[in-house]
């Protein structure tokens, strides 16, 4: 067995290449969690009423919300395939 | 002429030593394949420097034991307080840390280097440590030769810990031999003549060896066979310890102040212990035998009760300077004192980018973003007054209604004096940095420098389209046609909230607000584009401004909309946390052209 095969062996056995997708995983569940409480937030405060200005803009705040969270469980799903 | 002699006066001693003895062939031998060892190990703790170090490093140095304890594991792991006090260098040199964290880390490698004391005397003279130097070494060459960096850094670790303990055991052996030829204990010097002369020779050895660590084993492997007294490897000791101060003064010599300091600080704390230690020694040598009869040293083992003296005498240290952290800071700033302001008011010059950030890959990436954060700061200043606007404003909660008419000047600002001034010259200096950065560079880190250097130029072209937009803005400011006006009024009002935006976003930690920021400001930039919007097309058809002031509305609306969009990107790229989850995700995140258009429609 060739060196190089001996240490994709080794990497496989101990789970090495892993470490970086998970540690991509990780992050990307974490910043998907933040967003969600954030967006959250938004929604408690869009309940209350106030300015038409104020509600536009939070309006527009919660969908830049959506779209990123929809982005970063599409990068999940890829990393989990 | 020092320096020149130097060289070839050791290499001189050095072939007549081999000529007249075998065994001081074998002991050099020793000492040149353990300094060889901790070259390759701290090539191998190199290869790890990335961000998960910045990571470690921003969380456990906020507070001064923190520091005083990273420095103490980050040496005891690594085996090398010179790597420790470069590294450190290093960071203060890259802004990543300030002054009084720098010399908690250095405390801390101090009491760290004894492990080094501890390992050899309790383990490295009893045990036949060579037997497990030969599979470190074949297993660490074979994966130095590996293409991925994490294997390649094992390799190196293993290959310098094998090397270390080859290097020592040829010591050991090389002094065994040696005593049945030379005694050197018949040299040996009582008193206080004895203690200056060693500590003499322990500085030499040191500053010859630039390792601490290289000349106390070697005093150890020298002390176990009886070549020199016990009275004379404590002073051999001290002056290992003065010695070691010389690597960090050199390693500073290309630093920035802030590095200077450290060493001076080094400097300081290790002579003033060494005079400590030499007043004292005595009663340190009493103490010392107390501390071994309790912990069951017996006091004819010289070897484990020197580990127990180096690592008292650096703790003492280490004690005494504590309650004077803040002093010797103070006293350091005052002494050392930068290149003053005024110097730097006519041409501002980089800040964060020296000699001494370019040793590690990941502080030169963190170095450089500094820099382009300094640059940036220069333009914001530039692009506020070219739109006549005032920073604090910008900074502030103020209704950007208000912002705008809160004028900056009555008198234009002329943004080539200051372009030429503010952000030429950093920006050539930061150019020219990367390019002699990525030459040691992996490829993860060539990205981020490509990417931090299309940052600054976004900043320099988002300057250059300023002055294109400045000519009609002061144009247009006092112009009758109120719709005129009320335009670039409304191009200087979108770019004081994407300004502002950006500020918030520097001011931020959290990056669920960071990229919420940054996306808001995309969607911005799109909403004022007066083009895309029908803004333009409804003025000229209803005859409200003349042709020239369409075209000259048109140019001007396509400068803010380039300004914006240069400016966006590199807040992209410079405003993200380097270790943080949005880096380590990347771009993939951000939200696209395509994403700003539905958002637009949705609203």
């Amino acid at each position: 067995m060739g060196s190089k095969k001996f240490i994709e062996m080794v990497m496989e056995t101990l789970g090495l290449d892993e470490i970086k997708k998970s540690s991509k995983k990780k992050s990307v569940k974490t910043l998907i969690k933040k967003l969600n409480n954030k967006k959250d937030k938004i929604d408690e405060v869009l309940k209350v009423k106030s300015g038409k200005k104020k509600q536009k803009e939070l309006q527009e705040e919660k969908e830049i919300l959506l779209c990123q969270i929809k982005k970063g469980e599409a990068i999940l799903k890829k990393l989990n395939l | 002429m020092l320096k020149r002699i130097f060289l070839p006066t050791i290499l001189v001693i050095l072939g007549y030593g081999f000529w007249i003895s075998p065994d001081f062939k074998e002991i050099a031998a020793g000492v040149a394949v353990f300094l060889f060892g901790m070259l390759t190990l701290e090539e191998g703790f190199k290869a790890f420097s990335g961000g998960t170090l910045e990571k470690i490093l921003k969380k456990s140095t906020d507070k001064l034991h923190k520091s005083i304890s990273f420095g103490f594991v980050a040496t005891a792991i690594m085996q090398s307080s010179s790597l420790v006090s470069v590294l450190t260098i290093s960071f203060i040199g890259a802004g990543l840390i300030g002054l009084t964290q720098g010399i908690g880390i250095i405390l801390g490698a101090n009491i760290g280097t004894t492990t080094g004391a501890w390992l050899m005397a309790g383990f490295g003279l009893k045990v036949k440590i060579s037997a497990y130097a030969m599979p470190m070494l074949a297993f660490g060459v074979i994966l130095i030769f590996q293409k991925a960096k994490s294997l390649k850094g094992i390799g190196y670790i293993l290959a310098g810990l094998g090397f270390l303990f080859l290097g020592i055991h040829y010591m050991k052996d090389g002094f065994e031999a040696f005593k049945a030829t030379i005694d050197l204990a018949s040299f040996a010097v009582d008193g206080f003549k004895g203690l200056m002369i060693f500590i003499g020779i322990g500085i030499l050895a040191t500053v010859v060896m630039q390792s601490s660590h290289a000349t106390i084993v070697l005093i150890l492997a020298a002390l176990s066979v009886g070549q020199i007294t016990y009275e004379n490897a404590l002073a051999l000791t001290i002056g290992a310890n003065i010695g070691t101060t010389i690597t960090a003064v050199i390693g500073s010599l290309s630093s920035n102040i802030d590095g200077k300091r450290l060493a001076g600080a080094h400097f300081i704390f290790n002579v003033v212990t060494a005079v400590v230690a030499v007043i004292f020694i005595n009663q340190i040598m009493d103490i010392v035998d107390i501390i071994s009869d309790f912990i069951g040293i017996s006091p004819q083992n010289h070897t484990l009760k020197l580990a127990v003296f180096d690592s008292f005498f650096k703790i003492m240290g280490v004690l005494m300077f504590i309650p004077f952290v803040n002093k010797l800071v103070n006293f350091l700033e005052t002494t050392l004192k930068g290149k003053d302001k005024q110097e730097f008011e006519s041409y501002d010059k980089a800040q964060y980018l020296n000699q001494s950030v370019l040793e590690i890959p990941s502080t030169a990436v963190a170095a450089i973003a500094r820099e382009i954060k300094h640059l940036y700061s220069n333009a914001f200043e530039i692009i506020t007054h070219a739109l006549n606007l005032n920073r604090s404003s910008i900074a502030s909660t103020i209704a950007l209604e208000d912002v705008i008419k809160d004028r900056y000047s009555e008198n234009h600002v002329d943004i080539d004096y200051f372009y030429t001034h503010r952000i030429k010259g950093i920006y050539g200096e930061i150019i020219d940095f990367a390019s002699v950065a990525q030459s040691k560079m992996s490829k993860e880190n060539i990205d981020d420098l490509y990417a931090l250097k299309l940052a600054s130029r976004d900043i320099v072209d988002a300057v250059k389209d300023t002055k294109h937009l400045q000519k009609n803005l002061i144009k247009y400011d006092k112009n009758s046609n109120i719709h005129i006006k009320e335009q670039y009024d409304s191009i200087r009002m979108g770019l004081a909230e994407l300004l502002r935006n950006i500020d918030m976003a520097s001011k931020m930690d959290e990056e669920e607000e960071i990229i919420l920021l940054l996306s808001k400001m995309k969607i911005h930039m799109q909403r004022y584009d007066i083009l895309s919007n029908g803004i333009l097309d409804n003025l000229i058809r209803n005859n409200l401004i003349t042709n020239e002031m369409a075209t000259s509305l048109m140019n001007d609306s396509s400068y803010a909309y380039e300004i914006s969009k240069h400016l966006v990107a590199m807040a992209e790229v410079i405003f993200i946390d380097s270790a943080g989850d949005i880096k380590n995700i990347g771009k993939e995140m951000f939200i696209s052209d395509e994403d700003v258009d539905t958002i637009l429609n949705k609203g």
